[in-house]
């Protein structure tokens, strides 16, 4: 699935965005399946607006994303979600568990929307908590969890489903250099497996992955 | 999906406002038992009425003339018009009609030998298939000197309980009253003629003395004014006696008939307005149950829009979301219109009981209207469910 930026402005940077040279906003970019795509962001330039630009929860925006040449307006609300089970997976900046459940019931709530023949296997699950260092705490409340905890449940979650796209948005700001690492060799392994793309979003330059195309926004 | 909605249930959390919910549950059995219990007593009602009703088909046919008021006494307005005629042939309860012809001529009346009776009376004439007297006898062409007669029931016994014992007159049994020739002279004033009268049955039906059709022409064109007969009195053949719009038709055109024949049409009209008005509260009632419950379903989803946006975002289709949400309620109520259902089969089977000691049978299984009303109710709260499902999820997601 190709990706395509066609003259994307948000609504409320407008000014802002037109007054300073960015990569990203104004531009045409294309995205090709399988490319590891860094966006590289000072903070206020509208890094986690252009994420929810992507994954389609924010619409104030001027210009086009499209997927395969599909703009996402055209999409219903049906096709919006079988797209969210099927072919694009995101970690949120904020995260996005929910309080009343468990670690556990957080990952295997995204692991049966789709039925309740799982794409990843609940031993997988384990392997991938147990890389990440939170086997112990798959079963606490996720109320309970540390940030960091939290970030790497959010990460495992992502990672359950069958997508082509993975959007990130800081997937590591509350990690140290240790899990970071090893949070970024589990999502290369999981990418190549399914020959996906992603596009990842941060503060910094940084090493963690073999990308193939950066921006600056 | 059924993990899935294992961990909906920990996120959308239906037990807010349960009281609510119970009363919601409560008003839908009170509602949908109401309409149960007055579509059964309809049923049950009818069943009694036709089952009597069977019995004595007498009550089919009914007599109908204008009522004589201090207006109408003098003229001939007491007599149907055509119009008035087609218009009663034409209503949907009737089965047919037949006029009945009065005598235009006088008619005397004398007993034979020492009877030493002798009256002035009349006759009237009503077609053949509306008599309930059979006998080979009932038949007149011109020439006959004999006349067959038929009298009232009721004029049998006004004379032999009345009369007869008042004035010292001898008793008589519809068998010696058969046998006696009566002389009947029927005159215009100038004319007379002398006829032998032989009574040959008694009618319970038509209070009158009644002579063969084609008698009655031939002698009203012979004696009579020479104007067309008007129709005074009409009989009619009724499918239910008891129909209301048939008495309403009546009253309407100041019209009156034998009032005991209506009788079950008083009651009927009362059943009727109590079942209505049981309905009518089972109806009132069961709309704002729906309301309670479409309240209550947008509850759950307001106080869980932040869990159901975020489940969209993760990519729960709102399809998966109004499933799991209408699989939370549907059994609720499903329960609710079998338990009223068959507390209405209790209630029925309880009655036929209670009724059977008082010799009236009424079958002590729920009618077919009654399951199908249950039915009903319960396919009409499932769609307002489903309607009210998904405007909220809608709304959310």
């Amino acid at each position: 699935m190709t990706i395509q930026l066609d003259h994307l402005i948000p609504v409320p940077l407008r000014d802002k965005v037109l007054q300073q040279a960015s990569g990203v906003w104004n531009q045409a970019l294309t995205w090709q399946a399988g490319q590891f795509v860094k966006i590289n962001a000072p903070s206020g330039t509208g890094k986690t607006t252009l994420m929810h630009y992507l994954y389609n929860i924010r619409y104030d925006y001027t210009g086009s994303i499209s997927l395969d040449g599909r703009p996402w307006p055209t999409f219903s609300k049906n096709e919006v979600a079988g797209l969210r089970q099927q072919q694009l997976s995101v970690i949120f900046q904020d995260l996005r568990l929910f309080d009343q459940l468990t670690a556990w019931e957080n990952i295997n709530l995204k692991r049966s929307m789709s039925g309740d023949q799982p794409f990843c296997s609940e031993e997988r699950v384990q392997e991938m908590a147990g890389a990440l260092q939170v086997s112990h705490i798959l079963h606490q409340s996720a109320k309970t969890l540390s940030y960091g905890e939290r970030q790497r449940i959010a990460i495992i979650r992502a990672l359950v489903q069958p997508f082509v796209w993975l959007f990130m948005d800081e997937p590591f700001s509350h990690l140290d250099e240790v899990n970071t690492a090893r949070a970024a060799q589990l999502i290369t392994e999981e990418c190549r497996h399914r020959q996906a793309g992603f596009v990842l979003t941060d503060l910094d330059t940084d090493q963690h992955f073999d990308y193939h195309v950066h921006h600056h926004l | 999906m059924k993990i899935f909605f294992q961990l909906l249930h920990k996120i959308i959390r239906t037990g807010v406002g349960r009281t609510r919910f119970v009363m919601a549950v409560l008003g839908l059995a009170i509602a949908t038992l109401l309409m149960l219990v007055a579509v059964q007593t309809w049923a049950d009602f009818e069943q009694l009425l036709y089952n009597q009703r069977n019995t004595s088909d007498s009550a089919d046919f009914l007599v109908i003339n204008k009522k004589v008021t201090h207006t109408n006494s003098a003229d001939n307005q007491h007599m149907f018009s055509p119009a008035e005629l087609a218009d009663l042939q034409s209503q949907p309860f009737v089965k047919s009609a037949g006029n009945i012809t009065s005598s235009q001529y006088k008619v005397a009346v004398a007993a034979p030998g020492n009877l030493q009776f002798t009256s002035e009376m009349f006759f009237e004439a009503v077609p053949d298939s509306f008599i309930d007297v059979q006998d080979g006898d009932w038949h007149w062409q011109a020439g006959n000197r004999l006349v067959p007669i038929i009298l009232s029931n009721d004029f049998l016994n006004l004379y032999n309980y009345g009369f007869a014992l008042s004035q010292g007159l001898p008793q008589l049994s519809p068998e010696s009253v058969k046998v006696i020739p009566m002389q009947i002279t029927i005159s215009n004033g100038a004319h007379s003629e002398q006829f032998i009268g032989k009574v040959v049955g008694f009618s319970d039906r038509i209070a009158s003395f009644l002579v063969p059709q084609p008698f009655m022409q031939w002698a009203n064109a012979n004696y009579g004014s020479g104007q067309p007969a008007a129709t005074s009195r009409v009989i009619v053949k009724v499918t239910d006696p008891s129909n209301p719009a048939l008495v309403k038709y009546l009253n309407d055109h100041d019209y009156t008939t034998n009032q005991d024949k209506l009788r079950h049409s008083r009651t009927k009209q009362v059943v009727q307005i109590i079942v209505s008005v049981i309905g009518f509260f089972g109806l009132v009632l069961l709309f704002f149950a729906m309301l309670v419950f479409s309240m209550f379903i947008q509850l759950i989803v307001a106080s869980c829009r932040q869990e159901i946006a975020l489940l969209v975002i993760l990519g729960a289709a709102p399809g998966q979301l109004r499933r799991f949400l209408l699989r939370q309620f549907s059994p609720l109520y499903l329960i609710t219109g079998v338990g009223a259902l068959l507390l209405a089969a209790g209630l029925q089977y309880w009655t036929s009981k209670a009724l059977q000691g008082h010799d009236f049978y009424v079958s002590p299984w729920v009618s077919v209207y009654t399951v199908l009303s249950a039915l009903l109710i319960m396919a009409a709260v499932y769609v307002v469910n489903v309607r009210s499902i998904r405007k909220y999820v809608a709304l959310y997601s």
